[in-house]
């Protein structure tokens, strides 16, 4: 048989492309998240690590000072040197530079064989009065650095060191934070640093790290940590690795997304090479074939199919890991450089590839067991192929999509994630399940509705869609857990960012507050601010002193409630004050013993003997001074002065807010140089930011998934156009024209496609709508957002996706000659 | 020749009655060189209105090439082919493919309907491909003569052999094309459904004035025809007027078949 194997390779290879495409993509996919995760490992491993490796063992102690241990480990005969790590913080003038800088300064091994700078120019400092600098502290080799140095009383000392060299810290991922300075041991304690936490020792000549471990082990206190060099780099890449980590699960699990995607697509393009040779199959069973023989060949087929297109697909994603390292560099948030490809990544890349495609043709290589061999005499039977109903899967289904859907409802009413999650995963199963059952019907219910549109070509595209049930539903499975996956995510994001918007807003409900240091404003600055271009609203905010109950002097907010309430963004929190009224924060509340609804009399300046007003109490959770009436402040404390200026932006996307609260800063710089200018609108922007870019990178990662899907409906009807050469034959000679013939197979992929989609919008909006509640429902007040928009996208995007993808198949039917295909008869 | 057959060339008999299809010259030849076929080569004939021709010959003579030249379902290599005043050979696809829509019917010999729809859409389908209604009269009129009223609402798989010749004699029917080209309408039918295909082929010439060419090689469905075109190794190779079953034996006889 593996000849017949190898000849059904040969001849049917064009066919094949669309499984090992599926596979390339998926497998490619799962090995550059793993590559990438391990290069991103050894790079920090390379960099963080860097300082420790070298070393055969590394003391580090929690509190107490190790200065004392030096001599006594250096004193160990397996022990080479020991360098202590000194530390210190100074503040630093470069030449040409404004203002001077925070330096991170470190001690630079005397040893050679414990010292791991790499230099990009120049030399290690040797003496007191140099520094090797980092590129970001921006000086060169050369200049003199004015060095402030800060002693525990915050007494300085100033003086110059010389840079000597420029540290290249390649790809650390923490080299950006600030820059550093390299110094000798003296210079650093001279500059301030306490004692050193952390001694790198190298071994004596003819020992080995094992030894140097077990001695100096034995010699320092019981609470400092001994560890081989090795062991320690390994920790501080892990500490930094964390994050990474998690970042790599996450896409592992869009990775096992897409090759289920592929899964259905090998399963769907198996199936259809078997049922075209149903004939091939019948006559290998009359001349002598056992069904064994015939599994047997079919397994063959896919197994050698699946080692192929998972070679392709392991060098396809260390490509694609190498050239996301390239591009990202070390400048990314997760630190790479060159590509690691560890062998388990290669090992687990061929490994799912293959299973995955040999366990998608088991259903089709058992089916086509069952060809009886008179099937190879009888002519070409041209009934529909009917599929069996399938009521396992039916029953099995529901059994899971009943339970999972009210597990994820009552989820999403308590709301409680962790009931809402295992739920999700159980319906959406089950979903799977039902599509197979509920696609057909609805694809011929749309056909319906087509045809009365799209005229002959459109109904007999719906006739052709729904004929071959199990095809089509297959087809649109693959689809639809792409399109519910990435509407899931587009609508709980959507909902995620409204429901935090909304949180923030009433929290923070105003975009920019102007506020002076020391109190006072300039009277005019509002009227300024209010003809600042981008401000839609103003508020001004007296500040003045009243009399508590206990005759005690506090301060207090007034405000004109109409004014005010035009800048706010939400009222939830900040309650406004009318006249006769004034909210009183809880920490003043508890002291004065007032509740909600109590009356409460606040007095006036006791040198200015005014009389004393009656006020009804609301609390607040909130830490400002009292709020009232501004009116009624002002005859409280007729010296009351402008103290606060809020203001209101106009709505505008963030980055242009962001550029009028530059303006509102410079305005404010120039009226009055000690005032500071706060607001929300600048941490409203970066978690817009940030949850765009999820957003991007998720649906980014989804996509892969929907593009295999997209190639399992390019492949179906690819498989179609074969398998109805002759149909679309006579259709050529009854008078279908090229352009009617392609029309018939575009309303087809379009019938699929939008169906899939649309469906797939519903059931992955509504996954999106119920996590969002039971995800946020539990940390806030939720607000659900449906992208209208970006959901109606992503159907016409599958759509059209599923359109292009019949030109190719479309254009390969309109080429026949009508004769070719009668003759063919 | 020791056959007693008029070899009368076909331009000779346009004088009789019009010309509903013509071919001149026509040549097809597949392949190149040494291993170059030449299915026709050369054929004039002519096929007139309201007749019931058969084209016979040995098996590779080429009867199904010449029909599909014919009917513009293929290209010739050389020569011309007028469907009444239409040459065919200047046509577009485009334009063929409409000819084809609304001036020929066809009916072959296996695979004639599509399985996705039932008898009635498989008839009405080339007049809906171009946009038109059928005549509902005409319509009543084709399917009581075929008696498929009781079966317009069965899909083709749900038709015996002869059901499924009779919705395709029905299709070509009802545009009332120019001509109905029937490539072995009967080749897979048992005698009784064959001879009630022929009947109702030759009925549709007889009461309504259809013209149609049948390609076949038994000489008894031969025998249905006014007219018998005989072929062989790509050239014309005989005409019989009123053939019958022997006749047209003896005639391909003579050829050697
Ligand atoms: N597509 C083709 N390629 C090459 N030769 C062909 C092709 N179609 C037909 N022929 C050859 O042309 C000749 C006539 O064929 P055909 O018209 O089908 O004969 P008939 O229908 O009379 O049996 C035969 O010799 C056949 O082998
Ligand atoms: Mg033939």
């Amino acid at each position: 048989m593996r000849s017949v194997v190898l000849a059904q390779l040969r001849t049917h290879a064009a066919r094949l492309i669309a499984s090992t495409l599926a596979v390339v993509i998926a497998v490619g996919f799962v090995v550059a998240t793993l590559v990438l995760n391990e290069t991103s490992r050894s790079t920090v491993l390379d960099t963080v690590g860097a300082r420790y490796v070298h070393a055969a063992a590394v003391v580090t102690s929690e509190g107490g000072s190790l200065a004392d241990d030096v001599a006594d480990l250096e004193a160990l005969s397996s022990v080479g040197v020991v360098a202590p790590a000194y530390e210190a913080g100074v503040s630093a003038e470069v030449p040409g530079r404004p203002g001077s800088q925070y330096l991170s300064v470190q001690s630079v091994a005397d040893a050679p064989q414990l010292r791991w700078e790499q230099l990009s120019s120049g030399r290690l400092p040797r003496e007191v009065g140099e520094v090797a600098v980092t590129d970001r502290a921006r000086a060169e080799v050369g200049d003199v650095l004015t060095v402030s140095a800060y002693d525990a009383d915050g007494e300085a000392t100033t003086s110059q060191a010389t840079v000597t060299g420029i540290v290249d810290l390649r790809g650390d991922p923490q080299a950006g934070l600030f820059a550093r300075g390299f110094v000798t041991e003296a210079q650093a304690r001279d500059w301030g640093a306490g004692f050193p936490a952390e001694l790198r020792i190298a071994a004596g000549p003819g020992f080995g790290a094992d030894e140097v471990l077990r001695d100096v082990t034995a010699a320092v206190p019981g609470d400092a940590v001994v560890r081989t060099g090795e062991a320690q780099a390994e920790r501080a890449a892990a500490a930094l690795m964390g994050n990474t980590t998690a970042l790599a699960s996450v896409l592992l699990v869009f990775g096992t997304i897409a090759v289920v995607v592929a899964g259905l697509v090998i399963a769907n393009t198996f199936a259809v090479l078997l049922a075209q040779r149903t004939r091939e199959l019948a006559l290998l069973r009359c001349v002598g074939a056992t069904p064994r023989q015939v599994r047997r060949s079919v397994l063959g087929e896919a197994l050698a199919t699946g080692l192929v297109a998972s070679a392709l697909g392991v060098a396809a994603g260390i490509g694609l890991a190498a050239l996301i390292s390239a591009v990202a560099g070390s400048n990314s948030a997760i630190p790479l450089s060159g590509v690691a490809v560890p062998l388990s990544a290669v090992g687990a890349g061929m490994l799912v590839g293959t299973v995955v495609t040999v366990l998608a043709a088991l259903a089709p290589a058992r089916a086509a067991t069952r060809v009886a061999p008179l099937a190879a005499l009888r002519p070409v039977d041209p009934a529909p192929l009917r599929s069996r109903p399938g009521v396992l899967r039916l029953v099995l289904g529901l059994l899971l999509a009943v339970p999972g859907t009210a597990l994820m409802g009552g989820g999403a009413a308590m709301p409680d994630v962790r009931v809402a999650l295992p739920g999700g995963v159980l319906s959406f199963l089950g979903i799977v399940l039902l599509a197979q059952r509920a696609v057909p019907p609805v694809v011929a219910a749309v056909g319906r509705l087509a045809g009365r549109l799209g005229g002959v070509p459109a109904r007999l595209a719906a006739g052709n869609a729904t004929r071959n049930p199990r095809r089509t539903a297959a087809t649109a499975t693959a689809l639809l857990i792409g399109v519910t996956l990435t509407s899931a995510f587009v609508v709980g994001a959507a909902s995620t960012r409204a429901t935090a918007t909304a949180g923030l807003a009433a929290e923070f409900p105003t975009d920019v507050v102007v506020e002076g240091f020391a109190g006072e404003l300039p009277g005019s600055l509002e009227n300024t601010l209010a003809r600042t271009d981008g401000v839609a609203r103003s508020a001004p905010v007296l500040a003045g002193t009243v009399a508590g109950p206990d005759g005690d002097l506090v301060g207090a907010f007034g405000v004109d409630r109409a004014e005010a309430a035009a800048t706010l963004r939400s009222t939830e929190d900040l309650v406004l004050p009318g006249p006769g009224q004034v909210s009183v924060p809880e920490w003043l509340a508890d002291p004065w013993a007032v509740r909600d609804g109590d009356r409460l009399t606040l007095g006036g300046d006791p040198d200015r003997e005014v009389p004393a007003r009656q006020f009804t109490v609301r609390v607040v959770d909130a830490d400002n001074p009292l709020l009232l009436d501004a009116t009624e402040l002002r005859a409280l404390a007729p010296d009351a002065s402008l103290g606060q200026v809020w203001l209101r932006l106009a709505d505008d996307d963030p980055a242009r807010q962001l550029d009028v609260l530059d303006r509102i800063t410079d305005v404010v710089a120039e009226a009055s140089p000690d005032t500071q200018v706060t607001g929300l609108i600048a941490q409203r922007a970066e978690i817009d930011e940030i949850l765009d870019v999820l957003l991007l990178v998720v649906t980014g990662l989804l996509g892969v998934a929907v593009v295999i899907a997209l190639i399992g409906v390019g492949n179906t009807l690819a498989l179609s156009v074969v398998e109805r050469r002759q149909e679309n034959g006579l259709l050529r000679a009854l008078g279908l024209t090229r352009g009617q013939l392609r029309g018939l197979l575009a309303w087809e992929a379009m019938l699929v496609a939008g169906v899939a989609s649309a469906l797939g919008v519903v059931v992955g909006g509504s996954y999106g709508l119920i996590g969002a509640a039971s995800v946020l429902g539990q940390v806030g007040d939720l607000v659900l957002d449906v992208p209208w928009l970006q959901v109606a996208a992503i159907v016409v995007v599958a759509t059209v996706a599923g359109l292009l993808a019949s030109v190719l198949p479309a254009r390969r039917a309109a080429r026949t000659a009508p004769v070719a295909a009668i003759a063919a008869a | 020749m020791s056959v007693p057959v008029m070899t009368v060339p076909g331009e000779l008999r346009t004088g009789e009655t019009t010309a509903a299809v013509r071919a001149a010259g026509l040549r097809k030849t597949y392949g190149t060189g040494e291993t170059a076929v030449h299915a026709l080569a050369g054929v004039d004939v002519t096929f007139a209105a309201g007749e019931f021709t058969a084209i016979m010959g040995p098996s590779g003579s080429g009867k199904s090439t010449l029909m599909h030249c014919l009917a513009g379902l293929d290209t010739a290599t050389a020569g011309e082919v007028w469907l009444g005043d239409t040459p065919l050979t200047s046509l577009r696809d485009d334009q063929l493919t409409v000819l084809r829509r609304r001036r020929i019917g066809f009916v072959f010999q296996s695979f004639n309907l599509l399985p996705v729809l039932d008898a009635r859409e498989n008839i009405v389908l080339p007049l809906q491909l171009g946009g038109l209604r059928p005549d509902p009269a005409w319509f009543d009129a084709v399917i009581a003569r075929l008696g498929l009223r009781e079966r317009l609402g069965h899909r083709p798989h749900e038709l015996s052999g002869g059901q499924q010749q009779r919705v395709a004699i029905a299709r070509a029917l009802l545009p009332r094309p120019d001509v109905v080209f029937a490539d072995e309408p009967t080749g897979n039918l048992d005698s009784r459904s064959g001879a009630e295909v022929l009947g109702l082929l030759r009925s549709s010439v007889k009461e309504t004035g259809q013209t149609v060419v049948m390609v076949t090689h038994d000489p008894s469905a031969a025998a249905y025809a006014d007219r018998v075109v005989l072929l062989a190794g790509g050239r014309l190779a005989g005409d019989l007027a009123d053939p019958t079953a022997e006749s047209v034996l003896d005639a391909l006889r003579g050829l050697g078949a």
